[in-house]
């Protein structure tokens, strides 16, 4: 025991792998993306001290930018939790597991897809609203190629 | 050599170019039906100029009264001068100068253009009757879908050919050489949607390439033993040419072999001659001015330039001799049989190119009658383009308005149908007859006569068989020409049903270039007695001096009877009693039978080239299906099969690579630690 | 087994907290308030590693960390996702307090307003929206906690062991510096000027100056400008990326 440690540092470092903990067990979307940000705080924290050993003011500025982005993958990740929650109506992350090999077994146990609807297999992707129109609650949300047989027979 | 004269030869191979690029450019959007007009008129430019060349700058280039010791002298005198363009006399023809192409090591090859005496006839001779077929092939390919394409490619074939002639080296000789035969395969292939025309094409591309591989390694061997591939080092240098023949024997004879096993794919001499008869697949035209009158002549030329490397190798002049002997009488003897108008065009060129060579060899009876020999094949292959042109075309008119049917058995009687079409193909058929004071009688002739002088030389009995042989294809050569004539022109009125109700003679696009042609048969050869002809051309350079000759009134005698002889029996069987070939037919059959599978050639070559060839062909291919394959493959399964382990990781669960990740970090951290413990 | 005697002072509470936190994570094994008491345990002797150093003596720190660390704990072990998000608002609150003592007291404040204010509002209405009645079977259940738990430790105390020599090396390192430069004072300063020429920012500043807005913002405006507006335009594109991304709803209705 030659040195010791700086304390705030510990903090930051402890924070970090509790976050990590929270990251890698939790199955909410939710919570997942909380213990990110408390990562994101544990390193945040490691920044601002590291400034001060260094009685200047980089790791805040850093910190200043973890900040932006730490507000943008929220934004963004919130997003995403909605539209996903849009297609199964559950928060479960372990339902999303589309990346694997398509003959590999599912990674998760057959018990943690019970009471949760399947994804879509044709999943309505998101778009923008094309600008200056108006959207017509009639329309789907992709937009389709107007098809006048169809419009006949609904007239 | 004054600028007007360097524009005037820069102008007979650059304004077809021209033309060339203009109709390739423009011909699709722009020119359509009018393709033909840049085409006609570079090409009666290029024409004017030859014909400048061949009066005017070639001739007051040449040294005027020195005896043929000064001009050895002369000679000589170039000979030591190193072969820089400014030295080069202007004496032995004109150059215009043009850029270096190579320049490799000590090998610098340009691109000059040299013409002397021959070369401004053959320039004479291409362009005049490139125009004529220019002309007639604006009449016969009108409504073509193809037309500009064909301008396109028959001005670019003149252009190649013109610079082929006037080439100062074997390089750029070598490399026009190939441009022709690239022409050649364009226009032959010119209707590539029909299989028979895509065939003939890449069979006449093919057979050429043999042909061309010996004169490639000619050339080699040339540019190895003298250092140079230049005409003025290689060939107007005697001294040299001496030298190296003296120290190493076999090497100038081999050069001259492989030259010739060139000039035998181009000119389409046994057993190369294959590709002649099927390369009519083309438009008539491109048969006329490519497959009779130009590009297979250039065999021929290329011999008759080659004349003071030949003049070493008595030996292969004797070959060529044999060659140009039984080619001759082979495709003489298949042309008895077929009824293939065109086809009969066909065999008789390639047994008139076998008389040019037979000429050719006759050059090794010895220097005294060298000259007389190069001279007769020249002058036969000058009449002969304008005759065999002229036939072609007439057959082509024929073809035009009997709806393309091309079987003298389905038509006849076409006399009054065709009357212009008709006396032009009796000029042409008289003048290849060898009728009396016509082109081919004085030119068949002169080679008649040469031969016959070989007689008396150190070959004689070798010379005899020649003779014998060259008599009697001459008689079949009067006797088929006729039996066409008649077949096609007698007998009974009978059209083909392709043919419609009215067949139409030539019109005027068509029937003028077909009478400047027959006046052209009955008067060309003339250039011959008046002794025009090789009072120029002996001016050429690299040739033996010339020796007075008289006129050999047996033999002209001689050949006027067969010449006769063969029209009479032609007369006698197809028109006063036509039963005989068919009795003839039955009693000989298996001859007939030879004759009429053309001695079964294609049937030997498919057995003994083409078969081994297919076979080895399909070893390589089940060697690169299952073996090579078979290894890219497996490259190709190897990450497949490694990556069965990693895919496993793959769960597609985001927290799992997270965790792939935080271990990553551990290890990133160890190796931090690392660093510090070892400070 | 002697490294492990020399350092039981650092593995104990990695050790304890490991098992605090495995046990206090949702699933069939959960002990909760066992693992409580683990994890406390790893709190107080985790402080003890640190007690040496000046920046402990002050009540403030150890108030701040162990509110931090604790709600930490609470919050990745909470099998209500609502309760998460206050337990991260607390966590958020300790770090600020940990930023006052590390003298940003602007940085806390931004940090505040963003997180408390913003953030984690904008978590709660996503739960609301989304979370379904009662507990579902997601929350109540986590994946592999224990294996988790192992790594995530690990890394800690990889870290803390990093930082350990990071630290010891400086106490040797500033030694020797000191020596050295009170040998070669005359030509040290010509070096020193050169030195702190290379980047303005990076300059030490009077204790007073740090961290606050005069600085922060020359600081931000003038060395990091274009930073700034690679930020303005990321948090630009990213709003625009949420509203592409977010489920459309006809009109009218919320």
């Amino acid at each position: 025991m030659n040195g010791s440690i700086q304390p705030t540092l510990l903090v930051s470092a402890a924070l970090f792998a509790l976050g990590a903990i929270g990251f890698l067990t939790r199955r909410n979307l939710i919570s997942v993306i909380l213990s990110a940000e408390m990562m994101l705080h544990g390193v945040a924290l490691a920044m601002v001290t590291f400034g001060k050993m260094h009685g200047n003011n980089e790791g805040q500025i850093f910190t200043i930018f973890i900040l932006t982005v730490a507000a943008c993958e929220a934004g963004l990740a919130l997003a995403l939790i909605l539209s996903l929650y849009h297609r199964t109506k559950s928060l479960d992350m372990d339902l999303w597991s589309a990346l694997r090999e398509d003959d590999m077994p599912s990674p998760v146990g057959h018990d943690s897809s019970a009471g949760a609807t399947q994804p879509d297999t044709h999943p309505v992707q998101p778009t923008l609203t094309p600008a200056g129109l108006p959207i017509d609650p009639k329309t789907p949300l992709t937009p389709q190629r107007p098809n006048r047989e169809e419009t006949a027979t609904h007239v | 050599m004054s600028d007007q004269a360097q524009l005037i030869l820069w102008l007979i191979p650059g304004a077809p170019l021209l033309a060339a690029g203009i109709i390739a450019l423009l011909g699709k959007l722009f020119l359509g039906e009018r393709s033909h007009v840049p085409c006609v008129a570079a090409l009666a430019i290029a024409f004017g100029c030859s014909l400048v060349l061949l009066t005017k700058i070639v001739p007051t280039t040449f040294v005027s009264g020195l005896t043929s010791e000064a001009k050895v002298e002369a000679d000589k005198q170039i000979s030591f001068q190193p072969t820089d363009e400014q030295v080069i006399t202007p004496q032995r023809g004109a150059i215009a100068k043009g850029y270096t192409f190579l320049d490799i090591g000590t090998m610098q090859v340009r691109v000059d253009l040299r013409a002397d005496a021959i070369a401004a006839i053959m320039l004479a001779m291409v362009t005049g009757v490139s125009l004529l077929v220019a002309i007639f092939a604006s009449g016969y390919m009108h409504g073509d879908p193809g037309y500009p394409r064909f301008f396109a490619a028959v001005s670019l074939f003149v252009f190649s050919m013109c610079m082929l002639v006037l080439s100062g080296n074997y390089i750029q000789l070598f490399a026009f050489w190939e441009a022709v035969g690239l022409c050649s395969y364009l226009l032959i292939g010119f209707w590539f949607k029909k299989p028979a025309a895509a065939a003939a094409a890449k069979k006449a591309f093919v057979v050429n390439r043999i042909g061309d591989f010996g004169l490639i390694t000619g050339v080699f061997l040339i540019w190895k033993t003298f250092g140079s591939v230049d005409f003025q080092r290689v060939l107007f240098n005697p001294e040299l040419i001496q030298k190296i023949n003296e120290q190493h024997p076999g090497t100038i004879p081999t050069i001259c072999l492989l030259l010739f096993i060139g000039a035998m794919g181009k000119s389409a001499q046994f057993p190369l001659h294959v590709w002649l008869p099927d390369a009519m697949e083309g438009p008539t035209p491109v048969s006329a001015l490519i497959h009779a009158a130009t590009m297979v002549t250039a065999g021929v030329y290329l011999v008759a330039r080659s004349t003071p490397l030949f003049m070493m190798a008595p030996n292969v002049q004797l070959f060529v001799a044999g060659i140009g002997a039984t080619t001759a009488l082979i495709s003489a003897l298949i042309a008895l049989t077929q009824y293939d108008l065109k086809r009969v065009m066909a065999y008789s060129t390639v047994s008139q190119l076998g008389f040019m060579f037979m000429a050719l060899g006759a050059a090794a009876a010895g220097p005294k009658f060298a000259n007389f020999a190069i001279m007769a094949a020249m002058f036969h292959l000058f009449t002969h383009a304008y005759f065999k042109a002229l036939l072609f075309l007439a057959s082509g008119s024929v073809m035009h308005s009997m709806g393309d049917v091309i079987d003298m058995r389905r038509f006849s009687g076409l006399r009054h149908v065709l009357p212009i079409t008709h006396w032009t193909f009796l000029c042409g058929a008289l003048a290849l007859a060898g009728f009396p004071l016509l082109a081919g009688f004085w030119s068949k002739d002169d080679i008649l006569a040469a031969l016959a002088e070989g007689m008396h030389s150190s070959h004689g009995q070798f010379f005899t068989v020649i003779f014998a042989v060259a008599v009697l294809t001459a008689l079949l050569t009067a006797f088929y020409t006729f039996r066409a004539y008649f077949m096609t022109f007698w007998g009974p009125e009978k059209f083909p049903e392709e043919a419609g109700h009215h067949p139409h003679d030539a019109p005027p696009a068509m029937a003028w270039p077909l009478r400047i042609l027959a006046i052209f048969a009955i008067g060309v050869g003339f250039v011959g007695p008046l002794h025009l002809f090789s009072g120029y051309f002996e001016h050429t350079p690299g040739l033996p001096a010339a020796q007075e000759h008289g006129f050999h009134l047996g033999l002209m005698i001689l050949s006027a009877f067969i010449a006769l002889g063969g029209m009479a029996v032609a007369y006698k069987w197809y028109i006063k009693s036509p039963e005989i070939p068919a009795k003839l037919e039955s009693g000989l059959r298996p001859l007939y039978a030879l004759s009429q599978g053309k001695f079964f050639f294609d049937e030997i070559f498919t057995a003994i080239v083409v078969a081994p060839i297919r076979l080895i062909a399909t070893i390589c291919a089940l060697f690169d299906k299952y073996i090579l394959d078979g290894v890219v493959d497996s490259f190709g399964a190897l990450p497949g099969f490694l990556s069965q382990a990693p895919r496993r990781l793959h769960g597609g669960l985001t927290p799992a690579y997270a965790a792939t990740m935080l271990i990553a970090a551990i290890g990133c951290v160890v190796c931090v630690m690392q660093l510090f413990a070892g400070q | 087994m002697n490294w492990i005697q020399h350092n039981w002072a650092l593995l104990l509470p990695l050790v304890l907290g490991a098992c605090g936190v495995w046990l206090m994570m949702p699933g069939a094994r959960s002990i909760r308030p066992l693992g409580g008491l683990a994890c406390l345990g790893a709190l107080v002797l985790g402080f003890q590693l640190v007690a040496g150093s000046r920046d402990v003596s002050g009540s403030m720190f150890l108030v701040f960390a162990s509110a931090t660390l604790i709600s930490a704990v609470l919050m990745i072990t909470s099998r209500n996702p609502v309760y998460a998000a206050l337990w991260f608002a607390v966590v958020t609150l300790g770090v600020c307090g940990l930023f006052l003592l590390q003298s940003a007291p602007f940085l806390a404040a931004a940090t505040i307003i963003v997180y408390a204010g913003a953030i984690i509002v904008t978590f709660l209405f996503v739960i609301m929206l989304a979370q379904q009645a009662g507990t579902s079977s997601y929350d109540t259940s986590s994946r592999q906690p224990f294996c988790a738990s192992v790594t995530a430790f690990t890394l800690l105390g990889l870290l803390l062991i990093t930082f350990q020599s990071a630290a010891a090396q400086q106490t040797v390192d500033g030694a020797r510096a000191t020596e050295v430069a009170a040998a070669n004072k005359a030509l040290d300063v010509q070096m020193k000027v050169e030195t702190l020429d290379i980047h303005k920012s990076s300059r030490p500043l009077p204790s007073e100056e740090l961290g606050q807005m005069r600085g922060l913002g020359r600081s931000l405006f003038t060395d990091y400008l274009f930073a700034v507006e690679i930020g303005g335009t990321l948090l630009l594109i990213a709003s625009i990326g949420a509203i592409a991304l977010a489920p459309r709803r006809a009109q009218g209705t919320l």
